[in-house]
């Protein structure tokens, strides 16, 4: 008899245990420092609340481990569902915290149900796209994934958690990308984001990125209308921003959104560029090799708001300087490509779209929360995978990375129902 | 099955991508740019909380303590961290109104947000610990010890030391670069002022690192980079803070200065004007209501009479006019002159004081009687350019060069003058009067202290100075004091000495019987200036003694008491003999008594 574990990647553990164990550091190190008397006990006890989750998640991670996979299959529309039933609960009767209605409590315990809808969507998807017919009718179950993903997008929409529903949208070209869809289509559907964002930054780049993006796309699909299309998209992003943008919105609100690319100007870094100009100091004053850990001045002094949840990057960025950065930043690029690798392994739609959810969640997140806290980004609000604070992200998080190496392991099961 | 190997190879690609820009950000934030972000994050979190150093003290001439420091307790805002909420819970526990913490909080942000400013100074002990208990609900509200002065003598020497004040709005923008900051004390006036960069030391730095709160919570590197600060310079004066207290108090009820030099050197012993303010007034903050009053109250405390009060020297000119013409060879000693109590010019008469005559006279019964003809004699025989000529030989119509404050130059005429003064015409009828130190010129009391300390030492001129030398406390370095070259009046030592015994006699026989002391002989001579109007008028007295070798030269001003010998010559004989022999008789005691009753009118 063969040991049904001798297929378990211990190498992404491996790196799961590197991420997490730094985020334990980082977490120390802002509740346990020099500073730590000053701190209210809710905020002292978070190190050992986040320990706490680590054993939740790893208790749940071996639960996955044992189960097997037509479980997860038949499971992926039922959980969707009691997924989407608890973000409509949390928008009805959940606590409002910081602003969002995205909590829900049981007992003492208190849940991000939004971090756990991220799984049930993705297997949702999965499951949606591993049956046969997927291949027949590409873009009608094109537009059931983007549906699938939209709902529970809208419903975090309503409960104002913005930054949440952004990483579902971002979903969406993932997905679709990974479904077979053509990739010019998925290329379209990026393209106004891109230009969007180029738009902001620095408007030439939008224009250039507009006619590269169409040239590209004529030349892979040969249609003019979809190239034309392409363009209008694009460069109409572009001036919608660029013109439009400052005529509808407030010279205030323009400044908000334009403030990531200058938060150290005067006029913002008191107030919305706050947040940028302390983490960059924290990072940039790291240096190479980092201030120590607990050495941290912007750690210690509590300068960095959310700097163990959202901004805990920029812990590790002070305490640790590049050389710790860059390790995180090389263990996340394995972990995300050796899960999508594991994806491609298994040769199942189930398999490859549910690793295909996950590394592109974690990419999502690890893109903006990063480039957020380095400030080549606006101040999306999302925490940095197995690092921040936050029960619900890291237990959703494993439970995603788990169901994903437990197919892998068990991949000779998959293809049975496989090609 | 789809080319998965393709799209891996997109995606694997677009993580490496991804990665990669985070990483050359994180080059650029890390290792291109670090310097810039260290910056910033250093003045965040690292606060520099200024050491203040102590301030120098201040010495007499005997080595007596006359003013040292004592701590004073401040609270600070940091007006970002502060909650404005916590405005009422912060006045209660202060025991101030409200609207005072607001307007503290206010000035505090209009300085910077994020630096602790001193807003509320002096408290008490118990106030202080009310804060302290609060403090954990006290955001942005910070403690600070800084020092007040304490004067530990009975001399109030105000005009002399000026005083320390908390620093204001402009001057506080200008020094800013030499390290002041809101809330510290600056020398505002006197010697604080003239001596405030020896005296204030070098400030030090301690480095914290500060929480957003503004609370610190760790010094920073263990305090490997802190610097300590440097005590400032102690002043050792020349006053005798004996003879100085004694000066004050007999200067009760009158309005008038007192200056003793030591002819020897021009160091100052004592020095009165009066009235004056309580220095201790000033060591905490002054209420604006007590600047109103000084600043408008009708005898002037803040009047520096020693240097800025000019008037006609009236009599105690009349050894001046001996001197040049002496040394002119107007007169010698044995010149005699035919009083007749009166000298007539053309149709005029200018008298004796009483009409008196006083016969056949020469220069030194002359100074003894303060007889006016034979100086209107003398003056008819002096051109008035040559007058004032020597007038400038012996300091004055000019400032002199003291240690503190401002000054009168006072008015010496010449030829010039006249002309603009009488542009039809004038005689020697106008000029005569300046023969017995009336008429058209001033002096001021500082400049007859330093003309009598130069007829005591045989013509010496010297700079008056309160400070004899600045020396650091901890290391002992001494910082020499850098004094105008002293010069010599060139008349000849002889006619000092021809002069010196006139002046003798003033005191042991006529009018400055009153500057008589116990065993010691002295030299003076009365002054009575015209004041205008109707009002009585200003008793001066000048002196010197002993006689044989001068150590002390006064000259004292008494504002409406009189004539010379009634106010003034007491005063200034009572300060030579408390300087001189270190105590008063009993008999002097009683005097002391009785010249505290004697009143300017």
């Amino acid at each position: 008899m063969r040991i049904w574990y001798r297929n378990l990647d211990v190498t992404v553990i491996a790196a799961w245990i590197v991420l997490v164990l730094f985020g334990l550091i980082a977490i120390y190190s802002t509740t346990h420092g020099p500073k730590a008397e000053f701190l209210l006990d809710s905020v002292r006890q978070n190190f050992d609340r986040q320990l706490l989750w680590v054993g939740i998640s790893l208790v749940a991670a071996t639960v996955i481990f044992l189960l097997p996979v037509r479980f997860y299959q038949n499971a992926a529309f039922p959980a969707y569902i009691l997924c989407l039933v608890l973000l409509v609960a949390a928008l009805m009767f959940g606590p409002s915290i910081n602003g969002a209605r995205s909590w829900l409590r049981f007992g003492g315990v208190g849940l991000q149900v939004s971090e756990l809808a991220k799984v049930g969507t993705v297997l949702a998807v999965a499951q949606l796209l591993a049956s046969r017919r997927a291949q027949k009718a590409p873009l009608r179950f094109g537009f059931l994934v983007v549906l699938l993903i939209l709902i529970p997008a809208s419903i975090i929409v309503l409960q104002n958690d913005t930054g949440t529903a952004l990483v579902f949208l971002a979903l969406i070209p993932l997905m679709l990308f990974w479904s077979g869809f053509p990739f010019a289509t998925v290329v379209l559907i990026v393209s106004p984001a891109v230009a969007g964002y180029l738009a902001l930054v620095f408007r030439p780049a939008a224009f250039v990125f507009s006619l590269l993006v169409t040239v590209w796309l004529f030349l892979q699909t040969r249609e003019r209308y979809i190239a034309a299309f392409a363009f209008l998209l694009t460069a109409g992003t572009t001036a919608l921003i660029s013109l439009v943008l400052p005529r509808v919105l407030s010279e205030y609100q323009i400044a908000r959104i334009l403030s990531f690319t200058n938060p150290e100007a005067e006029e913002y870094r008191y107030t919305v560029g706050f947040h940028l100009v302390q983490s960059k100091a924290a990072i940039g004053s790291g240096g190479l090799t980092g201030k120590g850990f607990m050495q941290g001045t912007q750690t210690q002094g509590d300068y960095i708001p959310e700097q163990s949840t959202d901004f805990v990057f920029s812990v590790i960025g002070e305490e640790f300087g590049f050389v710790g950065s860059l390790i995180v930043l090389l263990v996340f690029s394995y972990l995300l490509i050796r899960i999508i690798a594991a994806g491609v392994q298994m040769k199942h739609p189930f398999g490859v779209m549910a690793a295909a959810g996950a590394s592109g969640i974690f990419l999502v997140h690890l893109f903006v929360n990063v480039g957020m806290a380095t400030g080549i980004l606006p101040v999306i609000g999302i925490p940095l995978p197995f690092l921040s604070y936050g029960g619900s992200a890291l237990l959703a998080n494993t439970m995603m990375l788990a169901v994903v190496l437990n197919l892998y392991m068990r991949r000779d099961d998959l293809s049975i129902y496989g090609y | 099955m789809f080319e998965y190997k393709f799209r891996f190879r997109v995606y694997a690609g677009l993580v490496i991508a991804i990665i990669g820009v985070l990483v050359l950000r994180l080059v650029w934030l890390q290792i291109v740019d670090s310097r810039a972000y260290t910056g910033e994050s250093r003045s965040n979190a690292l606060r520099e909380v200024r050491a203040l150093p102590a301030r120098g003290v201040i010495y007499d001439r005997s080595g007596v303590l006359m003013v040292d420091n004592q701590l004073r307790y401040s609270v600070t805002l940091t007006a970002r961290y502060f909650d404005p909420q916590n405005v009422s819970l912060l006045a209660s526990l202060l025991n101030v109104p409200d609207s005072l913490v607001v307007d503290r909080y206010q000035r505090a942000r209009d300085w910077n947000s994020f630096r602790p400013s001193v807003a509320f100074t002096d408290l008490s002990l118990d106030a202080i610990g009310r804060v302290e208990e609060n403090r954990y609900r006290l955001p942005g509200v910070g403690f600070q010890i800084s020092q007040r002065r304490r004067y530990l003598t009975e001399a109030n020497a105000w005009h002399a030391l000026g005083y320390v004040r908390e620093i204001a709005g402009n001057e506080l923008e200008s020094r800013r670069q030499s390290g002041y900051r809101q809330g510290d004390m600056i020398g505002k006036a006197g010697l604080e002022r003239t001596y405030e960069e020896y005296l204030r030391g070098e400030l030090g730095a301690e480095f914290k690192l500060v929480n957003k709160l503004g609370r610190e919570f760790k010094s920073f590197r263990e305090g490997d980079e802190d610097v300590d600060p440097v005590s400032g310079y102690d002043l050792h004066l020349t006053l005798d803070s004996k003879v100085q207290a004694l000066a004050e108090s007999l200067f009760v009820n009158k309005r008038g200065a007192a200056i003793a030099l030591d002819p020897a050197d021009g160091g100052i012993i004592a020095f009165v004007s009066e009235p004056s303010a309580d220095p201790r007034l000033f060591s905490s903050s002054v209420a604006g209501s007590t600047w109103v009053a000084l600043q408008t109250a009708d005898d002037k405390p803040l009047f520096n009479r020693a240097t800025m009060s000019g008037m006609p020297p009236g009599s105690t000119w009349k050894p001046f006019m001996s001197l040049v013409g002496l040394q002119k060879g107007i007169i010698t000693e044995h010149t005699r002159y035919q009083c007749r109590g009166r000298y007539v010019l053309g149709n005029r008469a200018f008298r004796d004081f009483n009409s008196v005559a006083h016969g056949s006279i020469n220069v030194e019964r002359a100074i003894e009687h303060s007889c006016n003809s034979f100086f209107f004699n003398l003056m008819m025989q002096l051109d008035i350019d040559e007058f004032k000529y020597w007038a400038t030989e012996f300091g004055f119509g000019q400032e002199l060069p003291v240690d503190i404050g401002e000054q009168q130059p006072g008015l010496i005429p010449d030829s010039a003058y006249y002309n603009r003064t009488y542009p039809s015409g004038w005689t020697s009828g106008y000029t005569i009067n300046l023969g017995i130190g009336q008429g058209n010129m001033t002096v001021t009391p500082m400049q007859l202290a330093r003309y009598v300390a130069a007829i005591a030492n045989g013509g010496w001129l010297h700079a008056p100075h309160f400070v004899d030398r600045v020396v650091h406390p901890e290391t002992g370095e001494t910082i020499p004091i850098d004094l105008d070259p002293s010069r010599r009046v060139p008349i000849e030592p002889r006619h000092f000495e021809t002069v010196r015994n006139g002046m003798s006699r003033v005191v042991e026989f006529t009018s400055g019987r009153g500057a008589r002391i116990d065993g010691i002989r002295a030299g003076g001579k009365t002054g009575t200036a015209q004041a205008p109007g109707d009002a009585e008028d200003h008793s001066l007295f000048i002196m010197f003694a002993p006689l044989e070798d001068p150590k002390i030269a006064i000259a004292v001003l008494v504002e409406n008491g009189g004539q010379g010998g009634r106010q003034a010559a007491p005063i200034a004989g009572l300060i030579a003999e408390q300087y001189l022999k270190g105590e008063l008789s009993a008999w002097s005691k009683t005097r002391v008594s009785y010249v505290m009753t004697l009143k300017s009118e």
